[in-house]
């Protein structure tokens, strides 16, 4: 299987170049531009990448498992992500969570993330990585219908 | 007690709009920038005692300086990474007033003699980058950016993808190039950072956005607030067991506790304050009694056991639980760890499992001996930060809620 770019993604790279002083810089922006397009960072789109960058296959490898928001598998269901670190423990994000894996996980994949900046709005929640703040059981029931 | 600086915009509806934006202050301060030589804007930054807010605390204009005997091409390198738990400050600004930023971007590289800039945005601030995106378009439109600017100034936003390490500012230069988000070793004299080789001005978003004022109204103006040694104004937020959870500006040297009752509203539910984690969650947790005499400011929180961090205050109420808040926190940092020094990547793993021991009450003391050697074994012994962080973490609650630790061992 191989990887192409989309039309529209190819001539946003050529742009792209023109920002960065060397191309191994691009590898980040081309990474979520291969998420984008395909939900997913296949083995072919990472050589993809190495090619534009002139990396080595395995040095995009090992970028792409630093970053927990890189996928090298793509998802089966749709994502929520609940924030598990301190202020939102403190309002009740575990009661959010046990909420969620009970009554809907055969529908979306429920992760626990680490503190994702919106800790006045505790306890929060991404629905496909859109920040809800301040969620409740009854507000989760009523979006999730 | 609030004086809005940065936060002036924030309750303005459109405030992100560049027509909004403009009737209400933005670029102002750009055409008395460029009447000026870079090193006396410089001069101004370094006389207002503006400093870094991104946790450090470091004098921005001494900062700046650093970058003069460099020639060739210069970065300015915006740290967006905003991934302290407790801390949420820098993306009000990206989504409320994006283009103060850009206007603090806009004089900064015209002090330190660069022509361009990169955001580098936590990835999962995607919706809030999108919003700092459109301003971007809207000020290259306006001409405020690009080569048909006063001043040529380009200005790239660029996206993390989930690694609290990268807030680190060689980490996040090391991630800008393309690779894992490794901190470097430190030079042995103090220096900037280099981006492809390039000398590299890297500071907190805040810091950038407080820079239009200060160039408005003078380094006395700014001075005129906070205390002599922490000048000026913070976005301090407050998160936790409170009624009213939010960022309120306020000049250094508040009383935390009348910041917490008067702006955070108190605990929630009429119950008594145990503790606060005053700046983020690296910064050592203060009990209630030390909370009561102290002030937002660097050298307060210093000498009363902890520091200022970010302003991202977590506040506990007296029915937390200590050891389960650590168990909290110890989870963040094993997740976090980078995994390039081996104390830091080992101790963080070990002490968050040690930790199940004490929330399931099966410790022993040598596990509380253990502890407290991972602790020791993380601090100072790293290319970064992190672990001794960490390691200071650990030491606050054992410092002050030891008994709570000991009520877990059989």
């Amino acid at each position: 299987m191989s990887f192409v770019f989309t039309k529209k993604n190819t001539l946003k790279i050529q742009e792209l170049k023109k920002s960065y002083p060397k191309k191994k810089a691009l590898i980040l922006p081309l990474l979520w531009m291969v998420q984008k397009q395909d939900n997913f960072i296949s083995e072919a789109a990472m050589k993809k990448v190495a090619d534009i960058t002139e990396q080595s296959y395995i040095h995009i490898y090992g970028v792409v498992t630093f970053y927990t928001m890189f996928r090298l598998n793509k998802p089966e269901k749709k994502i929520i992500e609940v924030c598990r670190t301190l202020s939102c423990e403190l309002n009740g994000s575990e009661d959010i969570k046990a909420y969620l894996d009970y009554n809907y996980s055969n529908e979306y994949e429920i992760l626990e993330v680490e503190c994702m900046g919106a800790c006045s709005g505790a306890p929060m929640c991404t629905l496909n990585g859109k920040y809800m703040e301040n969620v409740t059981k009854e507000e989760l029931t009523r979006v999730l219908k | 007690m609030i004086k809005k600086i940065v936060s002036k915009n924030f309750d303005i509806k459109d405030s992100f709009k560049i027509d909004v934006a403009l009737k209400n202050e933005r670029y102002s301060s750009l055409a008395s920038v460029f009447e000026k030589t870079p090193l006396e804007i410089t001069e101004i930054i370094t006389l207002s005692g503006l400093r870094g807010k991104g946790g450090g605390g470091a004098s921005a204009g001494c900062k700046w300086s650093l970058l003069d005997e460099y020639s060739g091409t210069k970065y300015l390198v915006v740290n967006a990474d905003e991934s302290e738990p407790g801390t949420f400050k820098d993306r009000r600004i990206l989504s409320h007033d994006p283009h103060l930023l850009i206007e603090g971007i806009i004089a900064t590289c015209y002090a330190i003699k660069s022509h361009i800039s990169y955001i580098y945005v936590r990835g999962e601030y995607e919706e809030f980058s999108d919003i700092l995106q459109i301003a971007i378009d809207e000020a290259y439109d306006r001409d405020y950016l690009g080569k048909n600017a006063k001043y040529l100034v380009d200005i790239v936003v660029h996206r993390g993808a989930g690694a609290y390490i990268c807030g680190e500012k060689s980490a996040l230069i090391e991630s800008l190039e393309g690779n894992r988000g490794y901190p470097r070793l430190k030079p042995n004299k103090i220096s900037p950072e280099m981006f492809f080789g390039d000398a590299t001005l890297v500071n907190n978003v805040e810091t950038i956005a407080s820079v239009p004022y200060i160039l408005k109204n003078g380094a006395k103006a700014y001075r005129k607030y906070g205390t002599p040694d922490s000048p000026g104004t913070m976005l301090f937020s407050v998160s936790g067991n409170v009624n009213t959870p939010g960022i309120y500006e306020v000049p250094f040297g508040v009383s935390m506790l009348e910041y917490i009752n008067k702006l955070g509203g108190g605990i929630k539910g009429g119950k008594k304050l145990k503790a606060v984690i005053p700046g983020g969650a690296s910064t050592p947790v203060l009990p209630a009694d030390i909370v009561k005499y102290s002030s937002l400011d660097y050298e307060n929180l210093r000498d009363n056991g902890s520091a200022l961090g970010t302003g991202g205050m977590i506040v506990l109420d007296e029915d937390v639980c200590m050891v389960k808040a650590l168990k909290n926190l110890l989870r963040f940092y094993h997740h976090e760890s980078c995994g390039q020094c081996t104390p830091c990547r080992e101790g963080t793993s070990w002490s968050d499992k040690i930790l199940d021991k004490f929330v399931d009450k099966t410790a022993t003391q040598k596990d509380l001996d253990i502890l407290r050697s991972i602790s020791i074994s993380m601090n100072g012994k790293t290319i970064c930060v992190f672990a001794p962080a960490a390691s200071s973490v650990i030491d606050g609650f054992l410092k002050h809620f030891e008994s709570e630790f000991l009520e877990c061992i059989q």
